[in-house]
Parts: C-alpha cells; structure tokens; sequence
C-alpha cells in the first residue's frame, strides 16, 4: 500500500507572557487538523510554563495585506510621520518656561518623541 | 526519619503497594513512550509524545519519592536497584511498544483507567497523596486529550489507521484492565479513606467511561483482564528488553552522582 504523507499545514502560534501582556507572535506548528495544532502549540511555546495563553490560527485563515500599492505607495507621505512635523523649536520654548532640562521625564513627551 | 502517615502497619504496607503500583505504571509507559523520540510520525509530534513521556517518569519520580518517604528509600534506588520480576507495573503498559496506533490505544487505555484512579485518591485522607494526586490530575487532563484526539482521527482513517488500531486494541483487550489489579489489602486502603473506591468498582466506572466514544467509533470495548491475578506480576520479554534500556546508563557506573 503507497503510504500517503499526512496532509500538514501551517497554524501561527501567538502567546501571551503574562496576564495583560499583548498577544504577540512565537512561530509555527505544522499540523494535521487544529486540534493537533493546539497540542503541538502547547508543546512547542508552552510546555516550559512561559505562556499563560496561545492563539493558535490557521495560516489560510489570516487576511494578508502586503500589496505594495496599499502598504508602500511611491508618493512622498513623510507628512503622515510624526516626524513630518518639527517640534524642536516648540520643545526648546517649552522647556525654558518650565525650567525643566532635556531628558527629565514629566513634560508629557517620551524621549524619543522629543527627538523627532 | 520516615514519614509518619498516621496509619495502621498494614495499611501502611497497602499504601506502599498503592504507591509502587502507581509509579511502576506511569515510569513503565513513559520509558515506552519516550521511544518514539526522533522517529514519531512528524516532528511536531515527536515534540509532543517525547514531552508527554517526560512527564510520566516526571509523575513516577513524584510516586517514588512519596514512596521513599514510607520507606526511606531513595527514589533512584527504587526505580533503577531492582531486578525486573520486582517490578508491579501492570501488563497493559508491559507490552513492547510496536507501531503508533499500538501507542495511541494504550495510552487511551491507559489515561482513562489513570483518571479514574487518581479520581479515587483525589479526597485521600492520606493529605500528601491528595496534594500530589491534584497536581498530576491537571497534567493527564492534557494528556488524555492528546490521546483521544488521536484515537479520534485512527478510528476514522480508512484503511491503514482503523486497521492498525484495530489490531492494537484487539492485543491490549485481554490486559486493558489489568491498571484496576487488586491491590494487596486494598480493603484497608478504602476503609482508611485512603482510596475511595476499591479496583473492581473503579473498573466499572472506567468501563462506563468508555463505552459512549468507543461505540461511536465502533470500536470494541476491551473486557475483564484474561487473567487478573497476576496482572502485575508477569511480565514479557518486550519488558526485559526495556528494563536492559533502562538501567543501562545506571549500571555503567551505579554511584556516579547525576
């Protein structure tokens, strides 16, 4: 008899660290049907106890976006970038009238906000 | 200073058995299983059923140190220092491995009858077996699952798969029950509360279990065990073999410190 190699597909394992964590991306399983997949996702990203949750998905489930005209389209849209638009001199004139220094954190700003 | 249990000698001893009859199981089935590491069915699997198999010696360490407590003895001692007729597993986990569908009714067999004897010990009066019987409960819930899905996806897959577990169950039928062996003076163990229903009633309730799954899968329902007493004393050649794979790194230098 011809042995047929199982059907697998892709499922996409997303796990949880700790309660109130994102959901965040772990990998792959290759699996038969999505009962196995939820197995082999517990193997694979949670045996070790380092996942308090999975979301396990078909890979043929997921909607994928990566059309270039929608996602990169050619035109210059650096406006749409908070960095499109300078704050520095706004910043400077804000820090003298609170008397605070750069980099002291309470003025509302990340850092890395400041920068842009 | 061995644990004080509170109990009567003889329903000391009757634990002790209990105890040993428990962690010869789980370290027998898991030493089994665990041989499918780098040949399962596909690598996802073998991840599965090699970390499923970790857990059942994990479980037996945990039976053996509770025994070693009775008993002061040491763990390792008790799993590795005995020649293989000492050992009280019972004859469904005795059995040489064989194929995957062989592995997956077995370890049906076998998660259903373990539930139903933990189920059994969960309100222990004897207080540290019911804390470590909670914790493993939460374990084989995992591992019962694992088992019926895949006893669910061989039973409906024409031919090969049904064929082969077919065959499977029909080698397990005459030992399935042997999990439920009486126990030596097990009738000191239920009327200390140390169990809370002997072998034969935990057998009905296991073959109760059993029966809506396996009729929807037409799959023959095993019966009572060919030979019930003996079923933790004979043992096959499929063992020996095992036991020789074992205890082989133990005995290449038995006081090596691990």
């Amino acid at each position: 008899m011809p042995r047929r190699a199982p059907h697998l597909e892709p499922y996409e394992v997303f796990r949880q660290e700790k309660d109130g964590d994102p959901m965040r991306h772990g990998g792959s399983v290759m699996a038969p049907d999505p009962e196995l997949a939820l197995h082999y996702a517990r193997e694979l990203y949670g045996r070790r106890q380092e996942s308090t949750r999975l979301w396990i998905v078909r890979r043929a489930d997921i909607g994928v976006l990566d059309d270039p005209d929608w996602l990169q389209p050619p035109l210059d849209r650096s406006f749409k970038k908070p960095g499109g638009y300078v704050m520095r001199e706004k910043l400077g004139q804000a820090r003298a009238r609170t008397g605070r220094p750069k980099g002291v954190p309470g003025g509302g700003h990340s850092p890395a906000r400041d920068e842009a | 200073m061995s644990l004080d249990a509170g109990l009567a000698p003889g329903t000391r001893s009757a634990l002790e058995a209990l105890l040993l009859a428990m962690a010869d199981d789980e370290f027998v089935i898991g030493y089994w299983d665990s041989e499918w590491t780098g040949i399962a069915p596909l690598l996802e699997e073998d991840v599965a059923m090699s970390s499923i198999a970790q857990d059942e010696i994990g479980h037996a360490r945990a039976f053996y140190g509770l025994l070693g407590e009775l008993t002061d003895r040491d763990p390792d001692t008790t799993a590795y220092d005995r020649p293989p007729e000492s050992f009280r597993h019972c004859r469904l986990v005795d059995h040489a491995r064989t194929d995957w569908a062989f592995t997956i009714a077995r370890r049906y067999l076998y998660e259903t009858a373990d539930a139903v004897r933990l189920a059994a010990l969960e309100d222990s009066s004897f207080a540290p077996l019911a804390g470590l019987v909670a914790k493993i409960q939460r374990e084989e819930r995992y591992h019962l699952a694992h088992a019926e899905g895949w006893l669910r996806r061989l039973a409906v897959a024409r031919p090969e798969g049904r064929t082969r577990l077919l065959a499977a169950l029909r080698t397990l039928a005459p030992d399935a029950a042997t999990v439920f062996t009486r126990l030596p003076d097990e009738a000191t163990l239920v009327e200390a509360g140390v169990m809370s229903a002997g072998t034969a009633d935990q057998a009905v309730v296991w073959r109760a279990g059993l029966e809506p799954l396996f009729a929807q899968l037409e799959l023959p329902l095993p019966g009572a065990a060919a030979d019930p007493a003996t079923g933790r004393t004979t043992h096959s050649d499929g063992f020996r073999w095992l036991y020789g794979e074992f205890t082989a790194v133990r005995y290449m230098d038995p006081v090596a410190a691990w």
